[in-house]
């Protein structure tokens, strides 16, 4: 028992050989490491694997004896300070090695077969291993400056992996986005960090919060300053977690291959913020005013991450702020100080969300056949609808995640959201009935999403745009025009035997609309310049991507127990989290009031059931199959009410199309503000600070010149120099009127 | 304890052994490419026996002390040394110096005299880090500019006539104000003139007259590290000079400077450096946002990675003038850490300007797939000089920010602001670094020029590379490497700085 939390270090280190292996391989023996490809996941998967056993055996005896263990070795030695390295096992790491692990190894078997023909495949899993190790280096690290070391080290991943399809001009600008949003939080991070060194003399945890709370009760601190410190420690939580302001980068981030998007995006990488929060709770529960303003960024983000995902076209950017807004409530139930519900939604959230974003995987993977390589429209919501017959098991995954994150009861999400909105009435009214609210508009956009996808008939075919009036997408293809040819090729030719069974139970009603279907693009053209028949369905994907998604989809059912409280006993993270429980002050009692309980329980569902209403209403399309977006059309008959109806939905759509306007306000002022500075900082550079030692060469120039004609030896025109001279003096001297 | 002269050997080893470059029978370039890089190796190996085997790295005192009388009117010894300080500058000119000839194969023109130049800057980079009298420091200084004159006039780019006449003016003029300082010094007080660095280091000067030396050292040093507003030779010069050359004007010459200043203005003049320290600091923190910005404004690739190169000087300037043992060791390992990174990015982006012929970002792009591996190591030194942890910048950064942080001579507020303002440039830094990889690598473009197929680098630079890249990740992994060399020599400076 002893030695397991001995070895515990080695958790980070455990997933490490897989990217040095495949990274010397790559740069020194690139055909021989080519040629091994499909073998390389097999170790990732391992490796990752016994992390796993590891963490469930650590978090198993977590959960007996709840004990925290810390080892610390000494990293660099100077005279006036020394790093440490360390490794801290307590209840929030079990937890967050649990899901890390877990989720990382049903991403691993899924994008082993949706990286397939890809041929960035080892680099892709080169990249997924190295983040798992520095992802589980954050979670198990013990102070500070450790946690900032892996904290860059997720943003680089998620930096590399953003841009992982680097000729797509979209992902290279969404992944220096990225990088560079989460600079400015790390900024934030590192000032706090040393701010914090600054007050306390220290980088560890349980140091830090003793020093402080020492400083705090004998009054020998600057308050403002410690808060500043602790805002300043809270933005890199905010711009990890894509909290309010620094939300931008997450959405783009959806350019990145799907199980990118599922394991770093939705369920690791951005519970980072909330970990980083959970894990300093202890010293920001001492500073009211940071509370509140987590808790008051945390609704900004609810609000704002669920109106925003009400009008996305693109399935991934949708989930992408569905993750954003429950990332918010996270935030909120960190700064309402129920720091329990937050991590039991950080797991409820990452199986739900990690299920949906691998089952948006799927569906885009079967929407590639018919439409193309292009991400404008493979994931473009416009052109799916009526995939349940085609894709049937990624459907049932899929409505598995979306009821669970509406709030559903036996579902995983209902639990935990249900806690984080009992305990917002205790907190503040206004802040409860923002996230009662949210909670109806998550289920209308989770169902909005849900029934463009799956309900009604494939909108590829029906949909009547020519190529010509549409916004051009670029159909380049990924890796250049030899390779796209030969994967082109490959794929179609493996996908032959699939696509045909699964082509037998559609209907063969669509046949009529070829014509239509050839004018979409020329992308279509190249895919389809064979055999075009067998393709005009989406098919099913293999069963290593369903796999996962089963597994998800179990989890996704099960995993709310964690937190229900059988039969009067504590429930199992209560029993779980004990330790760090006791630093906060508790606002639910011991006993569980059941009636109340069903009181609100009864409460969000209904409000959940009525946004799922609407979403059917608006988006079930019972009545015809050429029905596209906009909304406007469905009330045309309503009367005198509908001019301000319009009006709403006009403005809520341009709201959530626009995106907030927040991204264009940052790319004029900001990005503006930044290259006028290069501008003009050049500009001064070149001109001036340039200008004035050219200007002296120049002058040195002219005046070495000029030296020379004067001293040229001609004793005539020394004379007249000498001759002018003293006429002028002469001319003053004589006549002083002048 | 031991007499045997490795220092002079060192010193004298590669000029010598260049000079014998002429004399080498005519048989194309292979010979002399070989020979000259069989000499760096012999050096580099050399160095590291004596290092390894006669120097203890426990003792800050200065050890393999040699001392030859050389000019005995005016006490001009021949007397050199080294301590924990220079220890680590010479390991870096060893290696820089080996990898930028190992770098400059494809030169072929006047080879010859090349790799002379090649081979003199080796001698003259190692006994300026080694020596141990103020006049020979200087000579050694000048001995540096004529070569790094010869090699940009000759074989730069297009405009290099210009950049090499900037570069001479400017380091020369600088020079002119290195001399008055030594001669100052040396001339100062007792009838003899002294310019052995151990007793000038105890030596105490009247405040006014101090701090005229130290402007004096100062501007000399500023032009060479480079500090704002006298930086405007780099860009130009780099943007001109052949890879290789660059590879050592980033690597070494800009160290040069920072290691005048710890060893001249510190421990020389201590009560003029705590007062011009807080002036470092505002200028330190200027030229980091100052340089990040203007780096962002330019197209020419070589000239962001100068500016950049300027930009990460800042963090040496105000390791400097925080006096502290961490500031001040902070400074140090962003010399060497900077070294590597600066020699790295300079020589891949001469190695892609090979292939691609284009000169200006904006024309650039998508060449990631044709060369992937010129891509991978571009990514991963651009992490490295955006300070991302596990490679050595982040480490020298970080401890320059505690330095900053625990110096106990600057009040609180100050010490805020500028903690910000140089947080900001962390801020800056991935901006013109990724969008500098962006611009190169990402995006997709047909290239329809005649040459449009390129070589991926061969194993002669992907040797190079990751030759450089593997002390990056030591030092990030274990920064123990290097500080451990200077700790004590840097705690002895600083409490004689103290104490006095």
């Amino acid at each position: 028992m002893e030695q397991t939390y001995q070895y515990a270090w080695i958790i980070p280190f455990v997933p490490l050989p897989v990217p040095m292996l495949i990274g010397v391989g790559l740069l020194l023996f690139p055909t021989a490491t080519k040629n091994l490809r499909r073998m390389w996941a097999f170790p990732s998967i391992l490796l990752l694997s016994i992390v796993m056993i590891f963490s469930i055996n650590l978090s198993i005896q977590q959960i007996n004896s709840s004990s925290i263990y810390q080892y610390i070795w000494s990293w660099t030695i100077n005279n006036d300070f020394s790093l440490e390295f360390g490794y801290l096992i307590d209840p929030l790491t079990s937890i967050m090695s649990m899901l890390i692990t877990t989720v990382g190894i049903m991403v691993l078997i899924y994008s082993d077969n949706y990286m397939a023909h890809d041929q960035g495949y080892l680099r892709f899993f080169a990249y997924m291993s190295f983040f798992s190790t520095s992802m589980l280096g954050l979670v198990t690290s013990s102070n500070l400056i450790q946690i900032y070391i892996f904290w860059e080290l997720v943003g680089m991943c998620s930096y590399l992996l953003i841009g992982f399809w680097f000729t797509r001009p979209l992902a290279a600008n969404a992944c220096q986005k990225a990088f560079v949003t989460n600079r400015v939080g790390d900024f934030g991070l590192l000032l706090g960090i040393l701010g914090f060194y600054w007050i306390t003399g220290s980088f560890e945890f349980r140091d830090l919060f003793e020093i402080l709370n020492n400083l705090f009760y004998n009054n020998e601190v600057n308050s403002s300053f410690v808060t500043l410190c602790a805002a300043l420690l809270f933005t890199g939580a905010v711009a990890k977690s894509a909290q309010f302001p620094l939300h931008v980068w997450l959405p783009d981030a959806m350019e990145g291959p799907t199980p990118i998007s599922a394991l770093i995006h939705a369920a690791t990488m951005v519970a980072a913020g909330i970990f980083l929060v959970a894990r300093l709770l202890p010293l920001f529960i001492v500073i009211p005013y940071i509370m509140n303003l987590i808790s008051l960024i945390g609704i900004i983000t609810v609000l704002l991450g669920a109106t925003l995902a009400l009008a996305q076209k693109d399935i991934k950017r949708g989930l992408a702020y569905s993750t954003m807004s429950q990332l918010g409530y996270m935030m909120l139930a960190l700064g309402m100080g129920s720091y329990r519900s937050a991590l039991f939604h950080l797991i409820t959230h990452a199986y739900s969300k990690a299920l949906l974003f691998l089952g948006s995987g799927s569906i885009i993977h079967s929407m590639e056949t018919i439409v193309g390589y292009s991400p404008d429209k493979s994931q473009n919501m416009v052109l799916m609808g009526g995939l349940t017959k085609h894709i049937p098991i990624t459907q049932i995954s899929f409505l598995l995640g979306t009821l669970s994150l509406c709030g559903i009861p036996p579902l995983a999400c209902f639990w935990s959201k249900d806690e984080i909105l009992n305990d917002s009435w205790l907190y503040s009214t206004i802040f409860a009935i923002i996230a009662w609210t949210t909670a109806g508009l998550t289920a209308f956009y989770m169902f909005r999403i849900y029934l463009l996808t799956f309900e009604g008939h494939l909108n590829v075919h029906f949909q009547n745009y020519s190529g010509k009036q549409n916004t051009p997408f670029y159909s380049i293809s990924l890796w250049g025009k030899g390779g796209s040819k030969r994967i082109n090729k490959n794929f179609r030719l493996l996908r032959m035997n699939n696509s045909k069974s699964s082509s037998f139970f559609s209907k063969k009603t669509y046949r009529s609309h070829e014509n239509v279907r050839k004018r979409v693009g020329p992308f279509i053209n190249i895919v389809h310049f064979e055999n075009k028949k067998s393709y005009s369905y989406p098919y099913e994907s293999d069963n290593t991507m369903l796999f996962p998604l089963l597994v998800l989809g179990i989890f996704t059912l099960f995993v709310g127990s964690l937190g229900i409280p059988f039969n009067q006993q504590l429930d199992i993270l209560t029993k779980w989290l004990t330790p760090s429980i006791n630093l906060l002050h508790q606002k639910l009692n011991d006993s569980i009031d059941w009636y109340e309980f069903l009181k609100d329980a009864i409460f969000s569902v209904s409000i959940a059931y009525f946004g799922i209403f609407i979403a059917s209403f608006l988006y079930k399309p019972i009545y015809s199959s050429f029905k596209n977006f906009d909304l406007i059309n469905l009330f045309v008959k309503t009367g005198p009410k509908r001019s301000l109806w319009d009006k709403i939905l006009n403005s809520l759509y341009n709201w959530s199309y626009n995106r907030a306007y927040i991204d264009a306000f940052y790319t004029t002022s900001l990005t503006g503000a930044v290259r006028g500075l290069a501008q003009l900082t050049n500009f001064f550079d070149r001109r001036v600070i340039d200008g004035i030692t050219n200007g002296v060469g120049v002058m040195s120039f002219f005046v070495g010149e000029g030296i020379k004609y004067v001293g040229g030896g001609r004793i005539s025109s020394y004379l007249f120099f000498y001759l002018s001279c003293v006429s002028i003096f002469l001319l003053v001297f004589y006549f002083p009127v002048f | 304890t031991n007499h045997f002269p490795w220092l002079t050997i060192i010193v004298v080893l590669p000029i010598s052994a260049g000079s014998l470059i002429f004399f080498l029978p005519h048989r194309g370039n292979r010979v002399i490419r070989w020979y000259t890089i069989s000499i760096c190796i012999l050096e580099l190996l050399l160095t590291t026996y004596a290092f390894c085997y006669h120097f203890q790295s426990g003792d800050p005192l200065i050890q393999l002390v040699e001392d030859y009388k050389w000019i005995d009117f005016f006490d001009f010894h021949w007397r050199l040394g080294i301590d924990g300080l220079s220890i680590g500058p010479i390991l870096l000119t060893g290696f820089i110096t080996t990898l930028a000839t190992l770098a400059a194969r494809p030169v072929t023109r006047d080879s010859r005299l090349f790799h002379f130049l090649m081979l003199a800057m080796y001698s003259g980079q190692i006994g300026l880090f080694s020596c141990r009298d103020l006049l020979l420091f200087f000579l050694m200084w000048e001995l540096e500019l004529i070569p790094v004159y010869l090699l940009l006039s000759m074989w730069g780019g297009k405009k290099r006539l210009y950049s090499a006449t900037k570069f001479i003016l400017y380091t020369a003029g600088g020079s002119v104000f290195l001399l008055m300082g030594v001669l100052g010094i040396g001339l100062y007080g007792s009838n003899e003139p002294t310019l052995n660095l151990e007793i000038l280091a105890n030596q105490s000067y009247p405040v006014a007259l101090e701090i005229i030396f130290y402007i004096g050292f100062f501007i000399a040093f500023a032009v060479k590290l480079p500090i704002i507003p006298l930086h405007t030779w780099l860009p130009d010069t780099h943007g001109e000079a052949h890879y290789s050359t660059c590879m050592l004007l980033a690597g070494i010459l800009l160290k040069m400077g920072a290691y005048g200043l710890v060893r001249i203005n510190m421990e020389l003049l201590p009560h003029a450096h705590s007062i011009f320290s807080p002036w470092l600091m505002i200028v330190g923190a200027m030229q980091i946002i100052y340089a990040a910005s203007t780096s962002l404004g330019q197209r020419n690739l070589k000239k962001r990675i100068a500016y950049s190169s300027v930009s990460h000087m800042g963090f040496i300037i105000i390791g400097i003038g925080s006096i502290t043992d961490t500031g001040l060791n902070g400074a140090l390992l962003q010399i060497i850490s900077h070294g590597f990174i600066g020699a790295a990015l300079f020589f891949l982006a001469g190695t892609t300007y090979d292939r691609i012929r284009l000169v200006y970002l904006d024309e650039m792009g998508g060449i990631a797939i044709p060369m992937p591996k010129i891509f991978t190591m571009f990514s991963s030194f651009s992490m490295a000089s955006l300070a991302l942890p596990g490679m050595s910048g982040f480490v020298a950064e970080l401890i320059v920010f505690f330095g900053l942080i625990t110096s106990p001579k600057y009040l609180l507020m100050t010490k805020i602001l500028i903690t910000f303002v140089m947080a900001i440039g962390m801020i800056l830094t991935p901006i013109y670094s990724l969008s500098m990889s962006r611009q190169m690598f990402y995006g997709y473009k047909i290239f329809n020029a005649p040459n449009s197929y390129f070589f991926d680098s061969g194993p002669r630079e992907l040797f190079l590379s990751i030759s450089i890249f593997l002390p990056i990740l030591g030092i990030g992994m274990y920064p123990d490497f290097v500080l451990s060399l200077s700790v004590d020599k840097v705690e002895v400076i600083l409490s004689n700085s103290f104490y006095r």
